[in-house]
């Protein structure tokens, strides 16, 4: 298991080496010229330029850029933003915030999702298993954005329930719309791998020996068929927390949430190069930890899965 | 190990369930705040740089530093000035001016001297520096044309200081009314704490304005509460300002509809065409300052001479500039009748030429024809623009048809640049080889400022190489000029030329479009566009 461990941790370091040149390659081939957007529609002095070229390193080949940024990123050091404040700063600030929206999202989805699935597996066919096949197709077609601003009028404007937007005060009430947002998605995928997971299993041949061992259909739906269905739910659970933070950006632009995709989105627009390049670093590293961590949860789940 | 996962799966269900109660019972926000102590909350962007008086450049980071800063003069709403810093600017030339300051300090105590005004300048202008803003020294000697100072030089040489109180601009060439330039940030005082570190300093910076920065709380919010200390023309009527800082001004709007946001100066194109009847919100349109161009140079094929001035007003003509103002912009751009703006000083209507601006399909064939006679057209005729500025795309494509079907055989087409950057280098380098929009957004209210920087010969955003030494005479008339009279004159002279020749043709200017809370009151909105923050008060 350690050593299963070690070697995944391992197999990370080229994955985040890679990232990071294939962004950096991505923001160097970007066209135009980050100065010329600094100074607007003002000429720039070439001696004023040839000052912030040197500060950011755009002055030198692409492959130095990116050797310079890793020894920096080595230290922790990520340079600095054109605002002049270190990039580590700006992302220690970021994170927490679209970290607390994605779990928040995560564990709304994954609730209500499983849940509606369980029910709607058990109950194939019936009422409640062909609404939540409508509701789910509904969500999965319209695009994130029209539900973004169609419950911040409901909810935000026209019944004054909840905040219309997040702001600075990132507590966990005034993110519950937000995050519910991000997560109605995933929401309907999980649903619909739940059900259709349940169905499968609901004829298995160990849950018919569950049965004739005289378990209850309740004991039975939760301990054998349930259990079982979860296993490729995590697996996409885990791989969607890493999209959850990068679905962000629309979400938390919608309810302005001062978090990774605000963030990343100004960046972008600015040709912030060390922030744009670590905002992303950040977000592989995710990635990595939580494929390890689903890949570990399946032997917690399935006793047959095992490690070495 | 299986009871505890459905435990879990308890806990996490009743918890999400008491968050909803929470969220439905917390509603309906902390209102109720009265009187004249209200903190107003703007909609603002995240600044770009340090909020440094000398690398400020943009509206984000120039919202702020406007109200902690007072500068030499301060603008009036309508674009008047009045001294503020300044006890007298004066000047028996025009060239050298001597100015006196009153009793001023910064809001950390420290006295606002000579030395305050010389040594920030100095600071903004040297290039070791890096500020953004050093362009605007370029008037005064021992700069360079990018306002940058002379080689060697870590000082401003044509500025003297003559007493605590007292110092001289010297100017390359006489200019009547360049104190009217001295109300721009980049002319603002620093204090001496400014430059241990300046970044450091450009995240709490100490001024001598209206306000003070409690907190910038990064891509949240800047809070400001009143100085104590100021004693100027722009003192703060309110308890305070806090803009809020958002990246899509469509989620603002939603603010301001649900009591949430004060101010917001800049009113989302989804909302443009229902903010005036939206009962849960006031919404304010005026004149705007802000105008849009198009550039055609006169280095591009069949656009030299006589025959490139008759192919551009051919072009002007064919535009309609009315419809496209209704129907794309539903009414937020007003069809342009000058180079300037309608709220600029010395505006007027009556420009010899002026009636290239309007829409007349005939007599635009009539002179594009007269242009083929003198050579025939061939090749296509683009108009570059750049895809990230909102509505870009439907205007340019409106005027490219607007040509097609006027200008039979003119071949024009739309070309697109991703972002605003990429079209700027192009331009810049020269290598466009096309027409392109262009606008200008004036840094000080004169109609020079639409002029000079932008059709002076060699100027520094003359992106179409415009060169027209009558046009350079009249625009040093009008710099010469000792009353307001003969200046307005002059620049009323000068575009005269400028409609013979478009060296860019005018197409709108952006009227302000701002929407504010239902119980914010006195709202203003000034010559730049923006609010007049300071006098907004709440029922």
């Amino acid at each position: 298991m350690a050593w299963y461990i070690i070697r995944r941790i391992l197999q990370a370091v080229p994955v985040v080496l890679g990232a990071t040149l294939l962004i950096y390659a991505l923001v160097f081939l970007r066209p135009g010229d980050p100065i010329v957007a600094l100074f607007g529609d003002k000429p720039v002095s070439e001696a004023v330029r040839a000052q912030i070229e040197a500060q950011y390193n755009f002055d030198k080949p692409f492959l130095v850029q990116w050797l310079l940024f890793l020894k920096g990123a080595l230290t922790l050091d990520l340079g600095l933003s054109f605002s002049g404040q270190p990039v580590i700063d700006l992302i220690a600030r970021a994170f927490p915030v679209t970290i607390k929206l994605a779990f928040m999202a995560l564990v709304i989805e994954s609730v209500l999702g499983i849940a509606a699935g369980f029910y709607a597996g058990i109950k194939r066919g019936k009422l409640f298993d062909s609404t939540m096949l409508v509701v789910s197709l509904l969500v999965i077609a319209v695009p994130i954005f029209v539900f973004g601003f169609l419950m911040q009028l409901v909810f935000g404007v026209k019944l004054a329930w909840a905040p219309v937007t997040v702001g600075g005060d990132a507590s966990f009430t005034r993110l519950l719309i937000p995050a519910f947002v991000l997560g109605l998605v995933s929401f309907a995928y999980v649903l619909r791998l739940t059900r259709t997971s349940m169905i499968e299993n609901l004829t298995a041949d160990h849950v018919r020996t569950a049965r004739a061992k005289g378990l209850t259909d309740g004991q039975v739906n939760r301990r054998h068929v349930l259990r079982n269905s979860l296993i490729p739910v995590v697996t996409y659970l885990g791989a969607d927390l890493g999209t959850l933070m990068a679905g962000a950006i629309v979400t938390e632009g919608i309810f302005n949430v001062p978090g990774v995709g605000n963030l990343a989105w100004r960046a972008i627009q600015q040709g912030e190069t060390p922030t744009i390049v670590s905002v992303v670093t950040v977000m592989v590293l995710i990635y990595v930890v939580m494929s390890l961590l689903v890949d570990l949860l399946y032997a917690w789940l399935d006793p047959r899965i095992r490690y070495a | 190990m299986r009871t505890r996962r459905t435990a879990l799966a308890g806990i996490a269900l009743a918890a999400v369930a008491s968050l909803t109660l929470a969220a439905c019972s917390s509603g309906g926000d902390d209102e109720g705040s009265e009187s004249t102590d209200a903190v107003i909350t703007a909609y603002a962007t995240e600044p770009q740089n340090p909020l440094v008086t000398t690398n400020t450049n943009e509206v984000g980071g120039g919202n702020i530093i406007d109200l902690l800063y007072a500068g030499l003069i301060s603008y009036k709403a309508d674009g008047s000035q009045e001294n503020e810093v300044a006890e007298s600017i004066e000047s028996e030339d025009s060239k050298v001016w001597t100015v006196k300051l009153k009793d001023w300090k910064f809001s950390d105590g420290t006295p606002v001297t000579a030395e305050s005004f010389v040594k920030a300048w100095s600071f903004g202008a040297d290039p070791d520096n890096k500020q953004l803003q050093s362009y605007f020294y370029y008037p005064i000697e021992g700069t360079d044309d990018e306002g940058s100072t002379l080689k060697g030089a870590d000082t401003i040489s044509g500025l003297k200081v003559v007493d605590d109180k007292t110092f001289t601009i010297t100017l390359k060439q006489p200019e009547s009314d360049f104190p009217l330039r001295l109300g721009y940030s980049a002319y603002y005082p620093l204090p001496e704490s400014a430059y241990g570190d300046i970044n450091k300093f450009g995240e709490k910076p100490v001024g001598n304005g209206p306000y003070v920065l409690e907190k910038w709380d990064h891509n949240v919010e800047a809070v400001m509460t009143p100085n104590a200390e100021y004693d100027g023309v722009r003192k703060a009527k309110n308890g305070g300002v806090t803009f809020k800082f958002y990246t899509d001004p469509d989620s603002a709007f939603s603010d301001v509809q649900g009591g949430n946001l004060d101010v917001l100066d800049q009113v989302p194109p989804s909302a443009l065409t229902t903010f005036r009847d939206d009962d849960s919100v006031q919404d304010f349109e005026s004149p705007g300052s802000v105008n849009s161009t198009i550039t055609i140079p006169e280095s591009l094929d069949h656009f030299a001479g006589e025959e490139g001035n008759l192919r551009r007003q051919a072009i002007s003509r064919a535009i309609d500039r009315k419809t496209i103002t209704e129907k794309i912009f539903d009414g937020t751009r007003s069809p342009s009748t000058d180079f300037s703006a309608p709220v600029m000083p010395g505006y007027t209507e009556d420009i010899p030429g002026n009636e290239v601006l309007e829409f007349d399909a005939d007599a635009a064939k009539k002179l594009w024809d007269d242009a083929n006679a003198i050579a025939p057209w061939s090749g296509k005729f683009q108009v570059a623009y750049n895809g990230d500025g909102p509505g870009n795309k439907e205007w340019v494509e409106a005027v490219v048809n607007q040509l097609n079907n006027n200008l039979p055989g003119i071949n024009a087409a739309p070309k697109a640049f991703p972002t605003f950057d990429e079209l700027r280098t192009k331009v810049t380098d020269r290598s466009i080889g096309t027409a392109f929009r262009t606008g200008w957004q004036p840094d000080y209210p004169s109609i020079y400022n639409y002029l000079g920087p932008i059709f002076g010969t060699g100027a520094g955003s003359n992106d179409g190489d415009y060169s027209n030494k009558e046009f350079d005479g009249l625009l040093k008339k009008a710099s010469g000029a000792l009353d307001d009279e003969e200046r307005y004159q002059a620049f009323v002279d000068a575009q005269a030329i400028l409609f013979k020749e478009l060296p860019a043709i005018p197409l709108w200017n952006t009227n302000v479009s701002g929407a504010a809370g239902k119980d914010v009151e006195n709202v203003v909105f000034n010559w730049q566009n923006r609010p007049e923050y300071q006098d907004i008060t709440k029922k």
